[in-house]
């Protein structure tokens, strides 16, 4: 403990003054505001006709024969039978030796670093290049999308989830700084070079335009459901029970699962499928649909909504929710359905095959299906769309031949079901990632299971198709059964083909007002609250966001 | 301490120390720059690496503040710096849409709440921590408890929390004991009401032995012949202890006092980000979880600068209160007051 110094802290003195004076003119403001302006950007919307203009051409490729299975509309095909022969569909090495950081978000324990991993240096060994992928948790990935790109740090190729891109405002302006226009790589014929990239379907691409040029690779959509129901049907079958098939059935069943000294509880989160159940709109931009006497509203201010709200706040009052779900933002419900401690919860349609084959391991039993849906007062509303799960961005600045290549070892990534790529991505070499079962399907081995994340996986996608292994056995009939029956309810996103980049003050209002609505549910405010939570939404930005989407609706003559 | 050690001018510190009297100040004036060069360059060799830090990762970073007069967009312009000139400015519009949130004023509330909760109920502890080591006459004993109640301040948040939820938490080790012998188990960790007591319980446990070291370091700095010269006037245990010990670490609490009021708008980040799902935003809702939540998720840079100056001012005001009060009090303080 030195004594302090005498002559310093004068100086300090002094200066501390003068931030002083800087604090008075702070609180001072209000007195000021006649010469201040409000932050934030009014946002932008491209309309068809411009998209239409730098979309690649179309080529299909497909090396299979007829599907087992057709998928309905965009469903994808299903193939029952692994592929006997494979074709080695990229002969010539796409990378030409360069090294590139790549992000993408991953739903599950990251594997192991570039260094220590033989998924990653097999793959890369075919690709020619050095693709290192840092793999982020998928759940808070918007959160760390928004430093990447405000720090103007982001990595030569950037994966970026539709579903995150709206909670970031200026989006756009982010996309025409930071990455490369792909519009002449990709344009009309010259997306001939890259035959896989130019197999994906046009409506994923005209996804990807931002301010009027083709600024990401898109991995087209593989299943149009946002959200699965899934339960554990081994769990209520030893149970003695039945899937419900209405609302009251669904809470009787919460009641009757739920063991809370046993550790058990029937539920994890499930709201957004409640409001599915409860017929609210959600497709289209997270909720907006045409009122009948023409204009938008929100589902916050419906009906439906509140109704939903009711009975998600009732399930937790009454118990039928795991506390951990109840306590913390990273409960791992995940875990929890797998050790048996829920029966129900939410998840998207990526989680099934992979749970369901590494736990068939652990427990023979172990059944997870995605629960048949029922509607109140009507059929359910699913909410879904038709654009694709990723986008993937390129650095700007990349000289055109590390473009070139990058678009290379992406079009690597996109090889389809039944060529050697295809299967070098999704399990890795054979005999140390995955075992090959009697009738030629792969089984991931322990190490498989480990090092294979997304590290090239969702870099982009094929077009997709599932085909049935013999880890997950009845995989691909469940799937498409489930997936063909409940298309006919899946909502109708009513600004398909339009690029929205939302007003910054309705762009904000996300989390906050998610925040409000969670206290309702949690039952730390009362339902009624919800009029208010509607009123400040609106005030704060909603009316703002409303007559802006009107306005883009009606540009567009819809 | 540290802090004040940290941001005093680098060239200033060091040979002071053996310029104890006014009158020799003279003479260290009349000296030449290169004189002077010659006789302190290794101090300030030694100095430059904090020096460096302080700059680089304190003053250079202070400049950004900037944007909490414009409406910022980090995309405008060709690079990071670029995009502060290219940005327009808007005055106050920032600290209006602030100080217009009625959440922002929840945080500020929220964040007060907890930081005087923790002065009451955190802060003396250490201090009493300290002196019942401190009493401990085997070395033995003193090393082990001080090992384990040091241990948990090296533990991270989520450690901490997992800890707190896999006994406390309502699926946790507590509730299902309670419920297995037929008891309605008490939300703890979840209730909104309990929270401020939660986190305080959480600080406890992870940073008591922690924040005892300074006072230990205070106490080992007691002239022993006090407490000799007390007995033999027949002070007893606690007289030793009212008129000798306390009066001893004053100067340190004082100290501490300051600083911690000086930060009272910061309680920490992840402990209440990671609990903030489980009791509601109106609870655990913080200055630097608003910020967060508020700015940088949605990307309002300009509102988050304008929180954050907010948050320094105030800290600032603080500070020179708190000081002022503590020189008529006849203390220290940080800086001295002439």
């Amino acid at each position: 403990m030195e004594p302090p110094l005498a002559e310093a802290s004068a100086d300090r003195r002094r200066f501390l003054g003068m931030l002083g004076l800087g604090a008075a003119a702070v609180l001072g403001g209000p007195a000021l505001a006649a010469c201040s302006r409000r932050p934030g950007g009014t946002g932008s919307a491209t309309g068809a006709d411009a998209i239409k203009a730098v979309l690649p051409a179309q080529k299909p490729m497909n090396p299979l024969a007829k599907p087992d299975i057709d998928g309905v509309g965009i469903i994808p095909d299903g193939y029952l039978r692994y592929p006997s022969t494979l074709v080695d569909q990229i002969t010539e090495k796409p990378g030409r030796g360069g090294t590139y950081k790549a992000i993408a978000p991953w739903w599950g324990p990251t594997p192991p670093a570039l260094g220590d991993n033989e998924y990653v240096k097999a793959v890369n060994a075919d690709l020619g290049a050095t693709v290192d992928t840092s793999q982020q948790d998928g759940s808070t990935y918007s959160d760390k999308l928004s430093a990447l790109m405000g720090g103007r740090d982001v990595p030569d190729i950037l994966v970026a989830p539709n579903w995150e891109v709206g909670k970031i405002s200026r989006f756009a302006d982010g996309v025409k700084a930071l990455f490369e226009d792909l519009t002449d790589h990709l344009k009309g014929d010259a997306a001939a070079r890259y035959p896989n990239l130019a197999s994906f379907p046009t409506s994923a691409w005209e996804y990807s335009v931002w301010g009027g040029r083709l600024a990401a690779v898109p991995f087209p959509v593989d299943g149009p459901f946002a959200w699965l129901l899934y339960y554990r049907k081994d769990l209520v079958d030893a149970a003695g029970r039945k899937a419900p098939t209405n609302i009251d059935e669904f809470y009787r069943f919460g009641k009757e699962m739920t063991n809370a000294s046993a550790g058990v509880w029937a539920f994890g989160s499930v709201f957004s499928i409640v409001q599915s159940m409860y017929r609210c709109a959600g497709s289209s931009e997270s909720g907006w649909r045409k009122k009948s006497g023409g204009g938008l509203e929100f589902k916050y201010e419906t009906p439906e909504y509140r109704a939903a709200v009711e009975f998600t706040a009732k399930l937790f009052k009454d118990g039928l929710v795991h506390p951990d779900v109840v306590a913390s933002k990273g409960a791992d419900e995940k875990q929890l359905f797998k050790g048996g401690k829920i029966i129900v919860y939410q998840d998207g349609g990526g989680a099934w095959r992979g749970m369901q084959s590494e736990q068939l391991k652990v427990l023979p039993t172990f059944n997870m299906q995605p629960m048949p849906l029922f509607g109140v007062g009507g059929d359910p509303v699913l909410h879904g769309t038709e654009r694709p799960i990723f986008w993937t961005f390129i650095k700007k600045g990349t000289p055109k031949d590390k473009v070139e290549e990058i678009l290379r070892i992406l079009n690597w990534c996109a090889a389809p079901l039944g060529t050697k790529e295809w299967e070098l991505r999704e399990y890795g070499v054979e005999g140390k990632h995955f075992t090959r079962g009697p009738d030629g399907s792969p089984a991931p081995t322990e190490l498989g299971r480990k090092e294979i994340g997304s590290q090239f996986r969702f870099l982009t996608g094929p077009i997709p198709s599932v085909v049935q292994t013999a880890d997950v056995p009845n995989y691909v009939q469940d799937l498409l059964g489930y997936s063909n029956s409940h298309i006919k309810f899946l909502e109708k996103d009513i600004f398909a083909g339009l690029k929205l980049e939302l007003p910054a003050n309705y762009a904000k209002l996300n989390t906050p007002t998610e925040d409000k609505i969670l206290d309702i549910l949690r039952g730390r405010r009362p339902i009624s609250d919800l009029d208010v939570v509607v009123k400040e939404w609106r005030a704060g930005g909603g009316d703002e966001g409303r007559a802006f989407l009107e306005k883009a609706l009606s540009d567009n003559g819809r | 301490m540290t802090r004040s050690s940290l941001t005093d001018p680098p060239g200033g510190t060091l040979p002071r120390a053996d310029r104890p009297a006014p009158s020799t100040v003279d003479s260290t004036v009349r000296m030449g720059f290169t004189q002077r060069l010659r006789r302190d360059w290794p101090f300030l060799v030694m100095t430059a690496p904090a020096a460096v830090l302080v700059v680089v990762f304190h003053y250079v970073p202070t400049l950004g503040n900037v944007i909490a007069f414009q409406d910022y967009n980090p995309f405008l312009g060709d690079s990071a710096v670029g995009s502060f000139l290219a940005s327009p400015w808007i005055g106050f519009g920032n600290f209006m849409v602030l100080f217009e949130d009625p959440a922002f004023w929840d945080a500020v509330v929220n964040t007060l709440s907890i930081t005087l909760f923790q002065l009451v109920f955190f802060f003396p502890l250490p201090v009493f921590l300290a002196i019942l080591l401190n009493s401990v006459v085997s070395g033995k004993v003193r090393g082990f408890v001080q090992s384990v109640v040091y241990l948990p301040h090296f533990f991270s948040w989520v450690l901490v929390i997992t800890f707190f939820v896999q006994m406390l938490g309502g699926a946790g080790l507590l509730a299902q004991v309670l419920r297995q012998h037929g008891f309605e188990p008490v939300a703890i960790m979840s209730n909104p009401d309990a929270f401020i007591v939660v986190v305080t319980a959480e600080g406890v446990w992870k940073d008591l032995g922690w924040g005892a070291i300074v006072f230990l370091a205070a106490l080992a700095a007691i002239d022993q012949q006090l407490y000799e010269s007390a007995a033999v006037d027949g002070a007893g245990r606690w007289r030793r202890l009212w008129h000798v010990t306390l009066p001893g670490l004053r100067p340190v609490i004082v100290l501490l006092l300051i600083l911690r009021l000086g930060d009272a708008l910061s309680v920490g980040f992840e402990q209440y980000i990671l609990q903030r799902d489980a009791v509601g935003r109106q609870a655990a809702e913080v200055l630097d979880t608003y910020v967060y939540y508020q700015a940088i998720v949605p990307q309002q840079w300009g509102v988050g600068a304008a929180a954050g100056l907010f948050k320094g001012v105030v800290g600032l005001i603080l500070i020179l209160v708190a000081n002022r009060l503590a020189h008529r009090l006849g203390e220290q303080g940080v800086y001295s007051g002439k």
